[in-house]
């Protein structure tokens, strides 16, 4: 280490002091200075110090680590966990021009975490504590001789390939299906006519239920007590990170912006501002045929300072997520800026679609929310529990097809959890389909 | 306001979860051996050969799109069309700008060549007595000189050594002057100057090894059988080579006759005819008896047939059966009967020979019935006194 803890604390404060001044608004931060092997330790975990254990994750390390080896992918520079105080770690590899990149970086997102709305309820206080009483659970009916490691396994890779089906809103509070059927009871005693033909107040769920693992949990007469428990440790995490998946466009590009705002404005010796600019540019480097989301996130954040305003940008940090921050500020001259091209494969070869011109880029930017965060994942929701306990899942089909294979192999799971009969419906090749 | 403190580096953390990543691989690693074993021709390859085993289970699966779906990417510069083609799908995964859509893919096939297949196969399988009980390697014992002891028989006299006793007592006697040269006095050999060579007796193992395919090839052989019989001869041969340092195999296809042939046409040859057993056995003690003697050869001997015989020749195969079996460190009949068409008309599930052969069973001969390509690995495991899974 070419640093001391003294050199972070002194750079620290004076970060802390620009972001101040911009109101800027996070979670205190406790940095955690980890080695590189504690690094991929903790990205494995989604950097959870207090993550149940899983072999997945064990693939997860030993992917990232021969990853790095071969020299195909570089460690993150930051990972930090939305948690209050937000926890990060500062790899003690890195130069110091870097780690003052990444204390930036890190205010930048703590902020996000604390003020955006998909974050409200995450409960970030108590995150740690609450991961670790589900990893003492899972950890006890892995040691209980009655079940074992083998079992806990088995509803867990069910639980994993399920986890993010559900609801893609927040901090709503559902109504039980009893508050649904009374509401549906209340409308028909006022008016039939209000409610629509597709109802029927004798069917669970009434309407479509997307909180797959929930829905099994509590109506599978097929599981015990423990894998129930398990089941709803995996949707509650899930339900933790979503918003993650769901922001991660803004969020980068919300840390980028600030981190590049405040290195500009601290005074930096002329040698780490070389360095800063260096890691800066190949964080924001733009990936060829991909979306490299730091580069994406920080342009449009970039493009709203300068023609909207500071106010603005604090606004769309609070109230967006990525589709939503995509469908309003992605213009014409933000897609041309980066180039962005669609594309999709016809027979064998992978051609151009629609390129940013004056034709193409509002089908562009229609094609990119498809294809953001959980967009990219199909949304399936339950459908109906038959008298028989057979279980209709159906998914709803926006034009793409579900992968087959890979179908297949998750109704496996389902079948595992669900423990009777299912069935999924789907269209392939505009067909309805059965699986 | 923001605190500092070093990562206490206690325990590994993900050490756990890495071992039993390493084990499932391992596992589905096997499983995909036994597949293999069912599916791809492999014996009589080359041992080089490399072979790709898809290891299935520890691939994570979500519901995802198919490749209908439309992506958005940057491009380098501005200098792109419409309909302009930017990537070919093959099966190479690193063609091009075409993002990776099922991450990891290419995790999940190892590539090994054959001899490490077998070495997986057989090292790490669960065959726990395997060596104990049935590789008893043949010794012969073989004599080595050691030194010269004074009592011995007439042959083994060693004239030089004897001699060279008798100058040095001769010597002796100059010196304390019992006897003088010059007066050309005799100096004759006393009992005590003989020396006699020394032998050593020495066993040494040898690990050599013949084995036996046996197979019939008449009209009920079916190519499914035959295919059975093949996959199964090639663990046998993987195994045996794995245990011996020299293996000679003999091919020998049998109809109503019995002949050696090739390892290309053993299992290429058609079908046709009758079935007798007889002739292949007695030409297997032949070719022993000419070849492979067994006081130097470990003598294995695999007979794949689906159990059909001529009643005439039940007796003399029987005959010929226990006499190959007492030369034999091996010697299996294996009944392959896949589609159980020839047994449809009688109660049993088992031929004629089968029951026959019942009789004759002990630690040297063993009974193997396979009915698909499924059941080969447990019938080898079980042939060799494994642990059935």
């Amino acid at each position: 280490m070419e640093w001391t803890f003294e050199d972070l604390q002194v750079w620290d404060e004076k970060i802390v002091k620009h972001a101040k001044s911009y109101n800027l608004d996070w979670y205190p931060i406790d940095y955690e200075v980890c080695d590189y092997h504690d690094m991929i330790g903790y990205m494995s975990y989604i950097g959870m110090p207090t993550h149940y254990q899983h072999w997945s994750y064990g693939k997860s390390f030993e992917r990232t680590h021969t990853m790095y080896n071969l020299g195909m992918e570089g460690l993150p520079y930051e990972m930090i966990i939305n948690s209050d105080p937000s926890i990060s770690y500062l790899m003690s590899e890195n130069p110091m021009p870097l780690q003052i990149l990444i204390m930036a970086h890190c205010v930048g997102h703590s902020d996000f975490f604390k003020n955006n709305r998909m974050f409200k309820h995450t409960d970030a206080p108590n995150v740690i504590s609450r991961f670790r009483n589900g990893a003492k659970r899972i950890k006890k009916y892995i040691d209980n001789p009655n079940i074992g490691i083998d079992a806990v396994e088995k509803i867990i890779d069910s639980c994993h390939a399920l986890k993010y089906h559900n609801y893609r809103e927040f901090g709503i509070n559902r109504p039980t299906h009893k508050e649904v059927k009374q509401k549906y009871i209340d409308l028909l005693n006022f008016d039939s006519k209000l409610v629509p033909d597709s109802i029927d107040i004798n069917r669970i769920p009434i309407e479509p239920d997307y909180d797959i693992l929930a829905f099994i949990a509590e109506h599978s007469r097929n599981l015990e007590d423990w894998q129930r428990d398990i089941i709803h440790i995996i949707r509650d995490e899930s339900r933790y990170f979503m918003p993650q998946a769901m922001t991660k466009i803004m969020n980068e590009g919300w840390a980028s912006f600030w981190h590049y705002k405040i290195m500009s404005e601290l005074d930096l010796p002329q040698e780490f501002h070389l360095a800063f600019l260096k890691s800066h540019n190949q964080v924001l480097r733009p990936t060829v045929g991909q979306i490299n989301p730091y580069h994406l996130g920080f342009t449009i954040f970039k493009w709203i300072h300068e023609n909207k305003g500071l106010d603005e940008c604090f606004i769309a940090r609070e109230v967006h997520n990525d589709e939503s921050f995509i469908r309003t500020y992605l213009n014409r001259d933000i897609c041309e800026e980066l180039n962005l091209f669609s594309y999709s494969k016809k027979k064998k070869e992978w051609t151009i679609d629609d390129i940013s011109d004056e034709d193409g880029w509002k089908q562009i930017r229609e094609d990119l929310i498809k294809n953001v965060g959980l967009n990219s994942m199909p949304n399936i929701y339950i459908k109906e529990l038959q008298k028989d306990f057979t279980l209709i899942l159906e998914h709803e089909h926006d034009g793409r097809d579900l992968d087959l294979d890979y179908a297949h192999n998750v109704c496996e799971h389902i079948i595992d959890l669900w423990g009777d009969e299912f069935k999924l419906y789907t269209v392939i090749e505009d067909e309805p389909f059965e699986i | 306001m923001s605190t500092f403190r070093k990562h206490k580096s206690i325990a590994d953390r993900s050490a756990t979860d890495r071992a039993r990543h390493k084990q499932k691989i391992d596992k589905a690693l096997k499983e995909g051996i036994r597949d293999i074993v069912a599916e791809e021709s492999i014996i009589g390859q080359d041992g080089k050969k490399k072979i790709r085993i898809p290891v299935k289970g520890i691939k994570e699966y979500q519901f995802v799109y198919g490749d209908n779906s439309k992506k958005v990417g940057s491009a380098p510069g501005k200098d792109i069309h419409r309909g302009q083609k930017i990537a070919e799908d093959s099966e190479d995964k690193n063609s091009g700008g075409k993002p990776g859509d099922k991450p990891g893919e290419e995790f999940y096939d190892v590539e090994i060549t054959l001899e490490e297949l077998a070495q997986y196969l057989f090292s790490d399988l669960e065959l726990p007595d395997l060596d104990k009980k049935k590789f008893k390697f043949l010794s012969a014992d073989t004599f080595k000189r050691k030194g010269f002891r004074t009592k011995g028989i007439r042959p083994r006299l060693s004239k030089k050594e004897s001699i060279k006793q008798k100058i040095r007592r001769k010597k002796m006697a100059v010196k304390v002057g019992t006897f003088n040269e010059e007066e050309d006095e005799r100096f004759p050999f006393h009992d005590a100057d003989l020396r006699y060579k020394h032998f050593k007796v020495k066993e040494t193992e040898i690990s050599s090894a013949a084995i036996f395919f046996i197979m019939d090839i008449s009209g009920s052989m079916s190519t499914a059988k035959k295919y059975i019989a093949r996959s199964f001869f090639f663990l046998l041969y993987q195994f045996l080579h794995h245990k011996y340092d020299n293996v000679e195999v003999v091919f020998i296809a049998h109809t109503t006759e019995a002949k050696e042939v090739n390892e290309k046409d053993f299992f290429s040859l058609a079908p046709s005819g009758g079935t007798l057993i007889s002739p292949a056995i007695d030409l297997t003690l032949d070719v022993i008896e000419k070849r492979y003697h067994p006081s130097n050869w470990n003598i294995y001997t695999f007979h794949c047939s689906d159990g059909d015989n001529w009643s005439e020749d039940e007796e003399k195969a029987l005959k010929s059966s226990q006499q190959l079996k007492q030369i034999s460190q091996l010697y299996a009949f294996c009944e392959i009967d896949p589609d159980s068409e020839s047994s449809q008309w009688r109660q049993t599930d088992n031929s004629r020979m089968y029951d026959l052969y019942q009789a004759i069973i002990d630690k040297k001969f063993k009974l193997i019935r396979m009915t698909s390509p499924k059941e080969i690995w447990p019938a080898f495991k079980k042939l060799f006194g494994g642990r059935l899974e």
